[in-house]
């Protein structure tokens, strides 16, 4: 008998044979039925009896396509070992809500399988498969195209990225009343390279705020990208390869731009496990500077005694709930218990937890699907069960997808808990030194931006300040200096008159103009009072365009402590 | 596994009158006279690139949309762009997702796109990488009738004077690099 295969369905046989490697095959190839995954599945604990929840008839439902295109058996006796193909759409639309519907790709099941049977490296696979057809529930098709497209998954602008991270600043400067507290924005050759949750510039800054105030007071130098920052991977989720390696390489791109010298990750499972574990083998790319956790980078400080923290700060009741990407993918799980035991008093754990620990149910994507949110909230049960055994008032976990997860369900099943990050506790804890870490320098923390078209000038004009404690950056003309100052505003810019393209005093006439950049200190430093630059009359052009003078006027060769002594008189006046 | 190279120095080239760029940036962020956003059949803008077209742009641009209605495939029309730097957005509609003849209805489209820029005087025109990404375009199929629809209307005479391709990194970058370089 033969039956007519639609197109969608023909692309997505002919997709499958080039998806399967050896890893799908014995996971597809391994099972003996035995049952051992049923009960570890959230979902068939929340829905006892319906047969369409258990792990391994999930798993059949791919397994009988590999049998029926790839598996010898299945070729020879299809009848006797269940192969069978897709023929209709409406068969791919029922796929698709088994694989994208019906499980979270938690791996809890897989981590419990005697035969090593890996159910999500399979259930993503076919993800992917209907992905490439263009079969996907709605939510999943936004995120996906926002990440391609805009380069986050949540379609953060740029401009609002920035300004998200400039407000924190300001936040934290008022509440330390301590300018020199910042969040520098592409500072080259930090030790750390800071990457976030799109969720948390569009939902909660207070983290990145939190983050920020960790590394001002260890002392850290780190930064962050103001392109390629997002560190979470919707390729992971919707099974495609290329969405996984184009993220990744974003975000490896950026450190390398940055000359980093490592990748610290904010508190997210499956950012955490893409960026540092898969992506490089999606992208095919080789990836040289090591990539860190925030929790192991928090954890790290406290251990040698970088930050002081004080537990009697955080004394209401806590639990910890495990990441599946974090526990059971990435085998991080004591680091953050040894966490919590040094900034909350009141730590209990929650049954079962580690690599056993249940789903928070929004994972693997679930929360982007609004179309399974009730059978999603139904399969929480046993999440809410195990959350309120434990009379905790506020449940911890290291990853924002899992907030969301946890807060859902806290809600749906009326529970009295908090849900919050490590980094909410371990700022909270903070024990904010009396005195400076480190002696200040004058100048600390200040943003310094060098506009000259000579290299040599530029670090040297730049060694000076960064030994005074400024944040420095660079530009060899007017036109990179003013995109410069519109993505991250320098407390000072010092410019040369003689640049490329477009003169340094039509740059000083666009920011005059500009009511955003009026007041911007700006310093002259240049040679153009020499003898080859007559045509220059720098003060004759103020004149013409009645504009006001210069905050500084120096010429080249410039006096270090002449140049400090400006530059500082300019910004204290401005403090 | 290989290092991918990252620079992604900007590349020009003069075809005829027409200046071609290839260069990474932020496409809904140009200022030039139309950037192309590769549309669907109704014209919804939907995320991506309309995430930021409804951002940046304000309503104006979906209620032109609504108000045109929609497109057949490798058709292409043009709005405003609202508030954002653009002077105008081109709908222009390809092909998704593997379906039948993506090379032919993407040539269509880029077609399309370039015919519109040219009846209305466009100087300076932005593309994307046209279907790559999201909708699953193989990359160099996209560059290739990218640039195939590009010379063709640069040698017929009246194309814009600059057409810009402008990619998210350095992955697709690459993907158009040496197509741009030979021209």
């Amino acid at each position: 008998m033969s039956e007519t295969r639609s197109y969608k369905a023909q692309k997505l046989v002919e997709r499958l044979q080039v998806k399967v490697n050896r890893q799908i095959m014995l996971s597809l190839e391994a099972c003996v039925h035995c049952g051992l995954c049923t009960d570890q599945c959230h979902y068939v604990l929340s829905n006892p009896g319906d047969v369409t929840y258990a792990p391994a008839y999930k798993a059949d439902r791919i397994r009988k396509l590999f049998k029926a295109h790839i598996d010898w058996t299945g070729k020879t006796l299809p009848w006797w070992v269940g192969a069978k193909s897709v023929y209709t759409d409406q068969e791919l639309e029922d796929l698709k809500d088994t694989v994208f519907g019906k499980c979270t790709n938690c791996r809890r099941c897989s981590l419990n399988c005697p035969m090593g049977v890996d159910m999500a490296v399979f259930n993503r696979m076919a993800r992917g498969l209907l992905v490439h057809v263009g079969v996907m529930p709605e939510g999943v098709a936004v995120v996906a195209k926002d990440q391609w497209e805009i380069g986050n998954q949540m379609g953060v602008l740029k401009e609002d990225y920035l300004e998200t991270l400039t407000w924190m600043e300001e936040e934290l400067q008022s509440e330390y009343n301590d300018h020199s507290i910042r969040i520098p924005i592409d500072k080259m050759d930090a030790d750390v390279v800071y990457s976030i949750n799109p969720r948390e510039a569009k939902y909660d800054p207070r983290t990145i705020a939190e983050a920020a105030a960790i590394f001002h007071f260890a002392g850290e130098n780190w930064t962050m990208p103001s392109q390629g920052w997002d560190m979470t991977n919707f390729g992971l989720f919707n099974g495609d390869d290329e969405l996984g390696g184009a993220v990744g390489g974003r975000l490896y791109d950026a450190v390398e731009r940055l000359r980093g010298k490592k990748l610290v990750i904010s508190e997210c499972g499956h950012g955490f496990r893409s960026t540092r574990c898969e992506a490089p083998n999606w992208g095919k790319r080789d990836v040289a500077f090591p990539m860190e956790s925030a929790v192991i980078t928090m954890l790290g400080y406290i251990k040698q005694g970088r930050i002081q923290v004080d537990k009697s700060k955080n004394s209401e009741p806590v639990t910890y709930h495990d990441s599946c990407n974090n526990a059971r993918s990435c085998g991080m799980t004591e680091e953050p218990r040894e966490l919590l035991n040094l900034v909350c008093s009141d730590f209990r754990e929650m049954h079962p937890n580690r690599a056993e620990n249940f789903c928070c149910t929004g994972g693997g994507g679930a929360m982007s699907m609004t179309e399974y949110a009730p059978r999603r909230l139904k399969s929480a049960r046993i999440k809410a069960d195990q959350l309120k055994a434990t009379g905790a008032k506020i449940v911890v976990t290291s990853c924002h997808n899992c907030v969301d997860g946890l807060f859902d369900l806290i809600k749906h099943y009326k529970l009295d808990m908090q849900v919050k990050l490590l980094v909410n506790l371990v700022a909270s804890a903070l024990v904010v030194p009396e005195r400076p870490s480190r002696k200040m320098r004058p100048l600390e923390g200040y943003k310094i931006l060098v506009i000259d078209d000579e290299p040599d000038i530029r670090v040297y004009l730049g060694k000076i300040f960064k030994d005074q404690g400024c944040l420095v950056t660079e530009a060899p003309d007017a036109n990179q200096g003013m995109r410069a100052i519109k993505a991250d505003r320098p407390d000072l810019v010092t410019l040369d008159l003689i640049l490329p393209y477009m003169t340094g005093e039509k740059l000083y006439w666009e920011l005059r103009k500009d009511q955003k950049t009026a007041d911007l200190p700006v310093v002259i430093v240049s040679g153009y009072a020499a003898v080859d630059s007559p045509r220059i009359d720098f003060f004759g052009f103020l004149a013409e365009k009645r504009l006001p003078q210069p905050n500084g006027f120096l010429e080249k060769p410039v006096d270090p402590e002449k140049l400090i002594e400006t530059v500082r008189a300019v910004l204290l006046e401005k403090a | 596994m290989t290092a991918t190279a990252t620079a992604t120095t900007p590349i020009e080239r003069k075809v005829h009158q027409t200046v071609v760029r290839l260069m990474q940036g932020d496409l809904t962020a140009l200022e030039v006279d139309a950037f192309v956003h590769y549309a669907k059949e109704n014209l919804e803008l939907g995320s991506g690139y309309g995430t930021a077209i409804q951002s940046r742009g304000g309503g104006a641009v979906k209620k032109e949309v609504e108000k045109i209605g929609g497109i057949r495939m490798g058709e292409a029309v043009m709005t405003t762009a609202g508030g954002m730097a653009a002077k105008h957005i081109i709908h222009a509609c390809g092909p998704k997702f593997q379906e039948s003849d993506t090379e032919g209805k993407l040539r269509d489209c880029m077609n399309s796109a370039l015919q519109i820029a040219r009846e209305n005087g466009l100087k300076s025109v932005a593309f994307p990488p046209m279907g790559a990404g999201f909708y699953g375009v193989p990359l160099a199929l996209s560059a290739q009738v990218m640039i195939d629809a590009i010379r063709s209307a640069a040698a017929a005479g009246t194309p814009p004077e600059v057409i810009i391709i402008c990619t998210v990194d350095g992955r697709d970058f690459l993907a158009f690099k040496n197509q741009v370089g030979a021209l």
